[in-house]
């Protein structure tokens, strides 16, 4: 080809590299800054990097990320190579049928792999819990798990299961320009099969597993997707981190992380450049080209001593593989370890080292979106949770369906501080099940900066006049429940008229653009930051909001005239657990007066606790020494002339529910 | 050589038979099923399908943005796929490793970048902000609005009243999501077009020039027809992953631009479970991808499949 360009190639190719360098620069750039925003620089500072370090989370999920993307190569490389000369002896017409099938999962779209893995494991699952019931009760000397879930193993599998088709794909050339002669001639000549294929074959086709494998670690650590659906609740990747982290919070600690990502492989590309340079310069220089690494391994491997050499790497190597797996499970194993989720923004983290430090558990600290999400993610099999924290409505859903382990109370002697006036409520009458861990409204959180008078009414939030500018919240039930009480229905009813009409309000705001998105913790740093003028949320998130808002800003919140809902969230304990004893204590633990007053401090939802809901005034002066300001402690804690204005949802029938589903899916098409 | 190593393919014919075909199967099951929802018995049924209906929407928008998403990358990737071929090796390798670059580190960090830039508040609208973009555009869309209403008065139509903006609406727009796209897919264009057309005979375009062709018809007649393989499967690679994403939508569309991912994830992992229609969805999603896939292979039929790199 021609080797000149014009002047407006190279400027071309330039502006491609800028838009997409830019973005990763801004990254960068962004993770000195001294502040926690994203957008306004503060001065450079160094502690986002030392923060990362202290994030345990984060930390967590770059070294599953690298584990697995590292696993999932060197097996699929290894089964992918084997299955690509066994497919290359194959006639041809079988071949071409399998190789078909080989490409189904590289033509599929991410989501359909994930979702039909998810479905495969989840069946396995149930499957094979029907056999260990079966087979631990007819004999007794070897327990089977009945209960297994997604995690690690199976996001292992699902990356091996997508990556063995790129190795295929990038070994097959390779086979295809091998001359077939080769093979018998070795064998003719007298070579051991084995021999000849590490001397002849292997060589050969060399160039296609490095690319394969190049592929596959590619794929693997960019993937997302099919980690999502296959990795359950309590294994994630740096990119499901980072996904839960957009809906909440998103710290420069990920810019950190990022940057430290993108400036390790630059400077493995560039060792490769420089080396690649430079065997060039000998090339050119005619001298004997050193041999590489690779090649200097598979002529030792295939000299006569090789035998004994090849031997002892494979046994090496199998023995290191189970040395992993062994640390991987042991470290898990040997330690006690309580898997608790709850909601983004819940807890005062503090707390779950103190329990830590107390009783030598490790928490599996797990956050779900909504109740919603929540309940999907227990039935879809991804969940090993121990400890929930759902709300009333969805606690009795929960049991309805048989779902819920009834606690110990005589191990929850931190029971006895609940106020009277949260135990026995109606999605818990006997209080089998649940010790309460929050409580309070739902309301209206407006920007005052941004709106023209103050809003009084749900109507706000269906009204064009801050059109762009509204967030709904991102649950049906609350969703609906706001629609409802604006038309002065009940937010319990179950007539499908009133619903239909709900959610026409909803929808026809949607269709006019009045809503910017659908969040969930997003809200923060949306109504922190100015981005938008009026949300529905819980009174505490408000309370934490206005610790952070940005200058121009002015947060308010509003029970709406319609009257609102009031909820209570508690820990209940998911049947079979596995790890119940240490349930009960972190629930003991987390009822405790002491932890109660953290919390509250730190979410700003009211406790339960009668004790610490008391004495949180005086707790607050003494720690911050001013005056707890008594109209926050009101929008907190909501007195009873509030509450009476408000409705706690109640379940509601699986008909209707399955009515919410349906009109939720319908929003936003 | 022949037969004596089949079994090597033997293990793996297991292996495709418990991950690739038998999930499709529990998929396929799962999108004829759906649950009673008082006894929570499955049974089979068609509803699922049937129903479908109610997501044209969606379907439509996902097919368009993704399909303006591929027309972007292939307008900007072929270019930039072809002049670099004509650049030096050393050059060559240099922009290679810096298109596969980016996505060693995770496509969801490169999204999350895109996020703090087009947001009401981020670093674009700070920026027109700073250099003034937005007070002239308050000072001179009231003209305009103006003229509109004029126009309206005269001929009939609605009347508008100018509302001055604080920042331009980004984020939460399908502009944002196809950026989004472009942004995340557009190294899977660049990549197997490049490979095409770096490998073209130079003889071949030598042997067109020396019989009387000029640049621009060298270029349709010999360059682009060898090159379309690399075109058709830049076009699969970034089409399948643009047409299904859900984190891209749903980061930089807010949940407003509601893509068929969103509607997936939404029945699986999201706030109404329901995987029978997840799972219908995903079936007819797969097989419009397949069918869209065949169709166009058909127009490159008889060449070889480029491979990525």
């Amino acid at each position: 080809m021609k080797k000149t360009n014009p002047i407006g190639g190279r400027i071309f190719i330039g502006l491609t590299f800028l838009f997409l360098y830019l973005p990763i620069f801004l990254l960068i750039v962004f993770s000195f800054n001294a502040g926690d925003s994203s957008a306004v620089w503060r001065g450079f500072s160094l502690e986002w990097y030392a923060a990362l370090f202290h994030n345990r989370l984060i930390m967590e999920s770059l070294y599953t990320t690298l584990l697995v993307s590292l696993l999932a190569t060197a097996i699929a490389t290894a089964a992918g190579t084997f299955a690509a000369i066994g497919l290359y002896s194959l006639s041809r017409r079988r071949r071409d049928a399998l190789l078909v099938v080989n490409d189904i999962p590289m033509m599929n779209a991410d989501i359909v792999t994930g979702v039909s893995l998810c479905l495969f494991f989840v069946a396995f699952f149930q499957g094979w819990g029907t056999f260990a019931q079966w087979f631990n009760g007819v004999q007794s000397a070897v327990e089977l798990p009945v209960r297994l879930t997604l995690g690690f193993t199976t996001m292992l599998l699902a990356h091996v299961a997508f990556n063995i088709p790129y190795v295929i794909l990038n070994v097959a050339p390779k086979l295809r320009q091998m001359d077939k002669n080769l093979v018998d001639a070795a064998q003719d000549l007298g070579c051991t099969w084995m021999q000849a294929f590490w001397k002849v074959i292997l060589p050969e086709i060399k160039p296609g597993i490095v690319s394969g494998a190049l592929i596959a670690f590619t794929m693997s650590i960019d993937d997302f997707v099919i980690s999502y659906f296959t990795a359950g609740s309590s294994t994630s990747t740096l990119a499901m981190r980072i996904y839960s982290m957009t809906k909440k919070r998103i710290t420069p600690e990920v810019n950190a992380v990022s940057t430290l990502l993108f400036l390790s492989v630059l400077a493995l590309l560039v060792l490769n450049n420089v080396r690649e340079i430079r065997q060039e310069r000998r090339a050119d220089r005619q001298e004997v080209r050193e041999p590489s690494l690779m090649e200097k391994l598979s002529m030792r491997l295939s000299s006569p001593a090789g035998k004994w050499v090849r031997r002892g790497l494979t046994a090496a190597m199998a023995c290191g593989f189970v040395v992993v797996v062994a640390l991987l499970t042991g470290a898990t194993a040997s330690q006690p370890v309580v898997n608790v989720c709850s909601w983004g923004e819940y807890i005062d983290e503090e707390l779950i080292t103190q329990f830590e430090d107390a009783t030598g558990i490790r928490v599996n600290y797990q956050t779900a979106e909504s109740n919603e999400a929540l309940y999907s993610l227990l039935k879809s099999g991804g969940a090993d949770y121990d400890v929930i924290v759902p709300s009333d409505y969805m606690i009795s859903q929960l049991m309805e369906e048989g779902m819920l382990e009834e606690l110990d109370y005589s191990r929850i002697p931190n029971f006895q501080y609940i106020d009277e006036r949260f135990r026995n409520l109606p999605y818990d009458p006997e209080n089998k099940y649940t010790v309460p861990y929050s409580w309070g409204t739902l309301g209206l959180i407006y920007n005052a900066n941004m709106v023209e008078e103050e809003p009084h009414s749900w109507g706000a939030l269906y009204d064009d006049q801050y059109a762009g500018g509204v967030l709904l919240i991102n649950n049906s039930r609350d969703a609906l429940g706001a629609a409802l009480l604006h038309l002065g229905y009940s937010v319990n009813t179950t007539d499908e008229g009133e619903i239909r009409e709900a959610f026409a309000l909803i929808a026809g705001a949607s269709r006019r653009g009045v809503f910017q998105g659908k969040v969930m913790d997003q809200v923060f740093q949306k109504m922190e930051g100015g981005n938008a003028a009026i949300a529905t949320y819980y009174a505490g998130d408000y309370l934490s909001m206005l610790d952070n808002q940005a200058d121009g800003v002015d947060l308010r919140y509003v029970i709406p005239e319609e009257g609102a809902n009031w909820f209570v969230d508690a820990m209940c304990v998911l049947k079979d657990a596995p790890h119940y004893d240490e349930a009960m204590e972190w629930i003991n633990f987390i009822a405790s007066t002491k932890a109660n007053l953290a919390n509250m401090d730190y979410i700003w939802y009211a406790s339960p606790n009668a004790e610490a809901l008391e004495q949180y005034p005086a707790y607050y002066e003494e720690l911050y020494g001013e005056e707890l300001d008594p109209e926050l402690y009101k929008i907190m804690a909501a007195p009873a002339e509030v509450l009476e204005r408000c409705e706690m949802y109640l379940v509601l029938p699986p008909a209707t529910r399955a009515l919410y589903n349906e009109l939720w899916v319908q929003l936003g098409t | 050589m022949k037969n004596k190593r089949g079994w090597f393919a033997f293990p793996y014919v297991i292996w495709m038979a418990l991950f690739v075909v038998i999930p499709i199967v529990i998929m396929a099951v799962y999108a004829f099923t759906a649950a009673d929802p008082a006894t929570g018995a499955t049974q089979p049924t068609l509803g699922n399908f049937t129903g479908m209906g109610l997501y044209l929407s969606v379907f439509l928008r996902s097919f368009w943005l993704a399909l303006l998403a591929t027309l972007v990358c292939l307008l900007i990737g072929y270019p930039v796929s072809y002049w670099m071929a004509k650049e030096g090796p050393r050059f060559q390798r240099l922009a290679m490793a810096l298109i596969m670059l980016p996505m060693w580190m995770n496509f969801l960090l490169r999204t999350y970048s895109w996020m703090s830039i087009l947001e009401n508040n981020g670093l674009l609208n700070q920026l027109f902000q700073n250099i003034g973009v937005i007070d002239l555009y308050n000072r001179i869309a009231p003209f305009f609005v103006d003229l509109h209403n004029v126009f309206a008065r005269y001929f009939g139509g609605v009347e508008t009243s100018f509302v001055p903006i604080y920042h331009f609406q980004m984020i939460g727009t399908p502009g944002a999501v196809v950026l989004g796209m472009v942004y995340n897919y557009l190294p899977f264009m660049i990549l197997p077009i490049y490979s095409v057309i770096v490998k073209l005979d130079n003889s071949l375009i030598e042997a067109a020039r020396d019989l009387g062709a000029d640049g621009v018809r060298v270029f349709r007649r010999v360059i682009f027809p060898l090159s379309l393989p690399g075109i058709l499967s830049g076009v699969t690679m970034v089409f399948v992953p643009s047409v299904s994403t859900f984190a891209i939508s749903n980061l930089l569309g807010g949940g407003n631009q509601m893509m068929l991912g969103d509607l997936i994830e939404l029945q699986f992992l999201g706030g109404a479970y329901n995987p029978h229609l997840g799972a219908a969805i995903s079936m007819v999603m797969m097989v419009i991808v397949v069918v869209c896939m065949v169709v166009m292979n058909h127009f490159g039929e008889g060449e070889e499949q480029a491979v990525m790199l």
